[in-house]
């Protein structure tokens, strides 16, 4: 999947930050955290080709009931789409 | 207001220790000669003072502070963009991962510079607006530069960039200070005003306690002036309630510092912000001459270290432990060391200017509102 504008993923002292780069803070004047699945899924973005594919890559690392991986996979992507991420 | 995950990175920094704000004084040379300036130099000047870094020891800098943690980072002078680096210390700074805002007096953002800016904003630019007129800048800066100036301020906010305005009032642009406030308004911009200017000790020791400003009396009146103006009658309300309760009316502002009274320092300077000047020395606010280290010579993380216990060991007036407006008053440690060379030492300009400030905005208050409580 495309991520659609520039961020740089920092980590400060556990906690995972996207800081805008480039023309990105125009639009998005602030930074955005992830939680430790939101940064895995951040990471695998541009290798997968669509949401199931993130949740079946989640399922394989862990032990999770898979409805409830794919809601939060989907929550997350929305998120994405709102902001025009992805 | 300062946004909630900034505040929370510090938070987080004071526990732990780390450099989560820093600023890098590119340089003391500007192309305006403000009176009342606490860093400029000419390059003469510059040049028998020291040496300005190099484009790499600023980024090296930069690698090592944002290693250490900091993410918000604050490019000023002098005038920053004098230096021909600018753009590039600029984009490779803020392509480290940093949030990076600027300080600028706004003439020379404009060609180049707005065109780099469009495609690569910065976080905020914060720009010293001295009046609304090119004779004000003369008088005030010894340039008439006022209409390439707010020229360029309407530029940056047609380009969608953030700016805020910086005005300080001294007798030469006091007579602007409403129409300032009015004019960044129209554009949509938020406006800070102080008459508050720190004595220039980093360049004259002997100038403790003196500028180029307005007497105490004068200054807090100004500053009740600005708040009357830039109030709602419910916002100026709580301000008076919170003089009246004995707190800090600027609390909850996006204000870095701030807030130290007592026995240490309990702004950000040297627990979670430092400042690099234009020559590498590491301080822990940039008010301050001391106390410095060499970064270049120790090193970013050492020099955070030292520059964290030297800030921690300041103990500030006793006198103001005691005093009825000790939470209204913001008197800092900067403060304390400009007004009287010392940390301990009590600055009475602060303490009138903030007397005059209570008794202004109880005026406004009764004269203007009615003045029931």
């Amino acid at each position: 999947m495309k991520i659609k504008r520039d961020f740089i993923l920092r980590e400060i002292a556990g906690d995972i930050l996207l800081v805008p780069a480039g023309k990105t803070a125009l639009d998005l004047n602030g930074m955005l955290t992830l939680n430790e699945v939101g940064a895995e899924i951040w990471k695998m973005l541009p290798e997968v080709e669509s949401e199931e594919e993130i949740v079946q890559r989640l399922l394989q690392e862990y032990d999770a009931e898979p409805a409830q991986v794919r809601e939060d996979v989907s929550e997350f992507m929305s998120q994405l789409r709102k902001l025009e991420i992805v | 207001m300062e946004p909630r995950l900034a505040k929370y990175l510090h938070t987080k920094g004071r526990q732990l220790g780390l450099p989560i704000g820093g600023t890098f004084e590119l340089t003391p040379r500007c192309n305006f000669n403000c009176k009342m300036c606490y860093v400029h130099l000419t390059q003469e000047e510059q040049e028998k003072r020291g040496r300005e870094l190099t484009t790499e020891e600023w980024l090296e800098i930069g690698k090592e502070a944002k290693d250490a943690g900091m993410v918000f980072l604050l490019l000023t002078g002098g005038e920053p963009t004098l230096r021909p680096d600018f753009p590039e210390l600029f984009h490779k700074l803020k392509e480290m991962g940093l949030m990076v805002s600027i300080n600028s007096n706004g003439l020379l953002l404009e060609g180049k510079l707005l065109e780099l800016f469009r495609k690569d904003p910065p976080t905020r630019i914060n720009i010293s607006l001295y009046g609304t007129g090119n004779e004000t800048y003369k008088r005030q800066c010894g340039v008439p530069a006022y209409d390439r100036v707010i020229r360029n301020i309407r530029a940056l906010r047609e380009a969608g960039i953030d700016v805020k305005v910086n005005m300080s009032v001294t007798p030469a642009n006091s007579q602007d200070m409403q129409s300032v406030y009015e004019t960044a308004k129209e554009l949509q911009i938020h406006t800070q005003a102080t008459p508050y200017m720190f004595p220039p000790v980093r360049l004259h020791p002997e100038m403790r306690g003196q500028n180029f400003r307005m007497d105490a009396e004068e200054a807090g009146r100004i500053q009740a002036q600005f708040d009357f103006s830039r109030c709602t009658r419910e916002q100026f309300l709580l301000r008076i309630q919170a003089l009246r309760d004995g707190v800090s009316p600027d609390a909850q502002s996006e204000e870095e510092c701030g807030d130290v009274v007592g026995e240490g320092i309990h702004c950000r300077a040297g627990i979670t912000t430092f400042w690099i000047d234009w020559d590498g020395k590491m301080l822990p606010c940039g008010q301050m001459a001391e106390p410095a280290v060499d970064v270049l010579q120790l090193g970013f993380a050492e020099a955070w270290k030292q520059t964290k216990a030297n800030a921690a060991a300041i103990r500030l007036p006793p006198e103001c432990v005691k005093c009825k407006i000790k939470d209204v008053c913001h008197a800092c440690a900067a403060m304390c060391y400009c007004e009287t060379g010392s940390f301990t030492g009590k600055p009475e300009y602060i303490c009138q200017m903030k007397q005059s400030y209570i008794n202004a905005m109880m005026q406004y208050w009764q004269t203007e509102y009615g003045g029931k409580l």
